[in-house]
């Protein structure tokens, strides 16, 4: 009986890398998103707006920018999303375009509103607008002289008469394509990144496994850096997917992968280690500088593994998803190739 | 079947009810005692969201007969908390970030529970087998595996239980791991998604679809269907009352067919009864004639001369053809040193969001029509609809319902305006539930792309020319396909500073499923071909890849591919940092032997390997123990 193969045969390592660039909200036309922010009682916000939570984190994002903005706790922002009869547009969930066009909008919305309030405040205490802060809960003077909470800041300003209310348009001037060339401004903020992939590929049964991924990219500002890791994650185990299972088939028309036993997916064991690194490179045009990662995460992704497989074994699969068939038959094709150089050279 | 009687306990609660024996203890804890926090992701025991424990075993509740749940102690996701306090496993998931659109937590959450109650002291790697019944499409599941490691040693002592604390309470919170704000209504299962929602004399929805890739409608006859007892509506596009067709560029699709089906599983007609079991026996009832045609299946018969139109009005099947031209391709093509060509194909992809479409749709006192359900863009919804109701758009409500995933899928109003066309026959609240087979067949796909790609290249490297030549499947509908290949288009030359190019993205009809918003919108298929294709020329150029890019990438003040003047260019940096990250070495591709020593640094998980495994059980050294 034969001695079992030894793992180092069977089994060859690779790495690749992809690099990517994507553009910032809608393409090649304007792209605008409203908000309404009021500063309420007790130290807390309401923002509404028609933003689309689905599962990104958006909501928390916009909550944190808020916070910032009125000097108060995520936790004390109510925020009342999307409902075309009770919120202003701020239109669809997709583009890579939230952060930045309804964060931006609710960061203005929250500026008015403080505005509003530092203004019955700056009279009341008969100083500048100027020399008044929030941060932390507390209003004060920048000498720190007068300090008093949110919360009573926003009742002395409603005893004036006066609702700290405001509202945010955030504009993204991008220019559609001439229809001849091409030609136009399609975004004003581009984001880039950059991926490694490293893989593992049975030179028997042509199965990739993708076993660790590192990746790079630029979010112009990381509002929530841990969101962040988790849209790169998500978009890498995604678009490891797409490269070496997933396949929606049909036959003259008719779909053959009508459900999740036949449409595979990657589950806990398919997928790799990702380590991520985000760059902040602020986008200059716009009041927050944040960009955004949701769709350019998964970019690099594909090439990277399908690099890789060729580092590892000296094959490249042109044609996604890079099955342990396609893998195979490339590794015939190679191996028969050389054989047949072999042969000819045999010959001279 | 006559119903019977069960006894069983639910979350600590005796519950003693009679029950139709059809019902899987999913319908039953969800339809019945609206313990909505198990989910249905795909009815076949592939996915665990409606994972629950029966007797303390974990169980998914979508196989298994009510009846066989008699006696049992049933414990769901709404059953975790400990006296009304998030539990260690649940604040491991808010520290973490675990859960994105929460749609498949309730059912992680048992499976991590039970991971941890089978093995306290489980390593990630049994971590990770223990969760491999359950599918997570947003997080990449890497910080469900850290959450449960956290709590595995927050519970065993070996962690204090401060780490599960918000890391910052004082701000700035800009650029701070907050806490998601919608953390706990996830993992406790009480956040409510369309499908969980219940109205008072609400209706059941359910469609008929089109069997055929392309057919002539002859006749739709519904009366059988509409005579049946417990049927209150059948709409078909007779129905439509104003403008009807919707997409998100142009409006080529009905919101039922209208005397053509250009695709496997296109709405044809729609029927909402007072149960799910009446509607479904009234969809057999409806007559449909067709009269089948000629099927186009692939994107280069699409533009054959004398093909089969797909729509009369578009008689080339050419959804959207997006050209891009700089320089001069021709001449610098030629002259360069190497000119190095292949072509590149990638498939269609599904979503595959955790939760398949559903709504409710109901009147407001007022008499305007509310739609809830996971829409991407209930702001052009709300324009589509009022235009296809005929209705001032004040009376059109579109709420978003919590969304289970999306990736670009619920852009599209599939099945929001059957539902309003419902609606308003019947004036009564209707809720629509897809199952996953039906989501699937319905709708949208990833574009699948056919990419002929031709680089020119100095013999240093330097990129002369490019041309990129990109063909794709629409399938049967526009939806986004023209913005797609827009995107796809504008970004297919990749981050690097080309004088000379020709880039075409032409999307076609066929018979296909149609394809659609797909996360990334096109810019992951084009630029699939130009980092494989940028290796191949490495390899060719023999050169290491790294260099070659580094040498053509976009710098600050560059013109892109269309022409616009780029302010600050952060690329080189990203891409030293990645390699720096991975601790990259430099070399050619597949060349480098045994002499390399960048494989397998930490950064890798462990091979998966056949055969029985044993895990190394999770050690923590006695100066971590509190």
């Amino acid at each position: 009986m034969n001695a079992p193969l030894r793992k180092s045969v069977r089994q060859k390592r690779g790495r690749g890398v992809a690099a990517c660039w994507y553009g910032i909200a809608r393409t090649a036309t304007i792209d605008r998103a409203g908000a309404w922010a009021e500063l309420d009682d007790g130290g807390t916000a309401k923002i509404i707006t028609g933003v689309t939570e689905i599962g990104e984190g958006i909501l928390t994002v916009l909550a944190q920018i808020a916070a910032d903005e009125l000097g108060i706790k995520p936790q004390d922002v109510t925020i009342g999303d999307n409902d075309t009869a009770r919120s202003p547009e701020a239109a669809h969930a997709g583009a890579t375009r939230q952060t930045y066009m309804i964060g931006n909008a609710v960061a203005l919305a929250c500026r008015e509103a403080r505005k509003r309030l530092i203004k019955e405040l700056a009279q009341e205490w008969e100083i500048s607008e100027d020399d008044i802060v929030c941060s932390n809960g507390m209003i004060s003077t920048l000498d720190k002289t007068r300090c008093i909470t949110i919360s009573e800041a926003v009742e002395l300003c409603k005893n004036r008469g006066v609702v700290p209310v405001g509202s945010g348009s955030f504009t993204a001037n991008h220019t559609g394509l001439d229809p001849q060339n091409g030609s136009g401004s399609p975004w004003q903020a581009y984001v880039y990144g950059a991926q490694v992939a490293e893989v593992d590929v049975d030179t028997e049964t042509g199965e990739v496994q993708v076993l660790g991924v590192w990746a790079a990219h630029d979010v112009g500002r990381a509002v929530n850096p841990q969101g962040v890791e988790g849209q790169i994650e998500g978009g890498v185990v995604m678009a490891v997917g797409q490269t070496l299972m997933e396949d929606y088939k049909q036959v003259d028309g008719y779909p053959s992968t009508m459900n999740l036993a036949k449409y595979i997916l990657p589950t806990s064991l398919d997928v790799p280690e990702v380590s991520s690194v985000i760059i902040e490179d602020p986008d200059p045009l716009s009041p927050l500088g944040v960009k955004g990662i949701g769709e350019p995460s998964m970019i690099p992704t594909a090439p990277a593994i399908i690099n890789a497989i060729y580092d590892a074994v000296g094959v490249r699969i042109h044609s996604l998803p890079a099955t342990p068939e396609k893998v195979l038959a490339a590794l015939r094709e190679k191996r028969d190739s050389a054989d047949s150089v072999e042969k000819s050279a045999k010959s001279i | 079947m006559a119903n019977f009687d069960i006894q069983l306990t639910v979350n600590g609660r005796q519950v003693s009810q009679s029950v139709s024996p059809h019902l899987r203890l999913l319908d039953f804890l969800r339809e019945e005692l609206h313990w909505t926090g198990s989910k249905e992701g795909c009815g076949a025991g592939e996915c665990g969201s409606c994972s629950v424990f029966v007797d303390g075993v974990l169980m998914k509740s979508c196989l298994m007969p009510v009846a066989k749940a008699q006696d049992t102690i049933i414990e769901t996701i709404e059953g975790l908390e400990e006296q009304g306090k998030l539990n260690v496993l649940q604040q491991a998931f808010q520290k973490t970030g675990a859960s994105q659109c929460g749609y498949c937590i309730p059912g992680m959450m048992m499976a991590a529970t039970a991971a941890l109650r089978a093995n306290p002291h489980a390593g990630r790697e049994e971590i990770k087998e223990r969760l491999g019944g359950n599918i997570c499409r947003c997080t990449g599941y890497q910080k469900i595996f850290e959450a449960t490691e956290l709590a595995r040693d927050v519970m065993n002592g070996t962690l204090p239980d401060d780490l599960l604390k918000q890391e910052n309470d004082e701000g700035p919170f800009i650029g701070s791991n907050s806490f998601r704000i919608d953390t706990s209504s996830k993992v406790t299962g009480s956040l409510k998604y369309a499908g969980d929602m219940v109205m008072p004399q609400m209706l059941h929805m359910q469609v008929l679809r089109s069997p055929y890739p392309h057919a002539e409608i002859l006749e739709i006859n519904t009366s059988a269907a509409e005579a049946m007892a417990g049927v209150e509506a059948v709409v078909t596009c007779n129905d439509v009352p104003g403008i009807d067709g919707f997409g998100v560029f142009t409006d080529d699709q009905p919101v039922l067919a209208r005397g053509k089906v250009r695709y496997v599983g296109e709405a044809i007609a729609a029927v909402a009864a007072e149960d799910l079991v009446t509607a479904k026996e009234a969809l057999k009832k409806i007559k449909v004639r067709y009269q089948q045609l000629p099927v186009i299946t692939k994107p280069e018969d699409a533009i054959k001369t004398g093909a089969t139109v797909i729509h009369e009005d578009v008689p080339d099947n050419i959804v959207m053809h997006i050209p891009i031209r700089k320089g001069n391709v021709d001449k610098v093509m030629a002259e360069s040193d190497h000119v190095i060509e292949d072509t590149y194909y990638t498939q269609p992809v599904e979503h595959a969001y955790l939760e398949p479409e559903a709504g409710l749709a109901y009147l407001d006192a007022d008499g305007t029509l509310v739609i809830q359900s996971p829409s991407q863009n209930i702001t052009h919804h709300r324009h589509k609809l009022a235009k296809i109701l005929d209705l001032p758009i004040n009376r059109v409500r579109m709420i978003m319902s919590a969304v289970g995933g999306g990736f670009g899928g619920k852009e599209d109003m599939h099945y929001q305006g059957i539902m309003a066309l419902a609606v308003l026959k019947c004036r009564r609240p209707i809720r629509y539930v897809f199952t996953r087979e039906e989501s699937i067949i319905a709708s949208a796909k990833r574009h699948p792309f056919i990419i002929k790609y031709q680089l020119g290249l100095s013999r240093d490297g330097h990129i002369q020319a490019s041309r990129i030549h990109m063909l794709s499947d629409a399938g049967a509908y526009n939806c986004s396909s023209e913005g797609v290949m827009r995107k796809a288009a504008i970004l297919a030359a990749g981050p690097y500073a080309i004088e000379n190019l020709i880039v075409d993205a032409i999307g076609v009809y066929t018979n296909n499923t149609p394809s659609g918003a797909m996360r990334t919108f096109g810019a992951m298929q084009s630029q699939f071909a130009t980092e494989c294709h940028l290796d191949l020329c490495a390899e060719k150029l023999k050169m290491d890849p790294v260099e070659l890019r580094l040498m053509n990438f976009l710098k600050e003040g560059d013109e892109t591919h269309t022409r616009q003047k780029l302010g600050s260019v952060s690329m080189l940096e990203v891409f030293n940092s990645a390699l720096e990250l991975a601790d990259w070495e430099a070399g050619i591709s597949n060349s480098r032997g045994s002499t390399r020593s960048d494989l397998g640094n930490p950064g890798n998980r462990p091979p998966c390997t056949l055969g029985a495994r044993e895990f190394p059980q999770e050690t923590v050294s006695a100066g971590q123990s509190a």
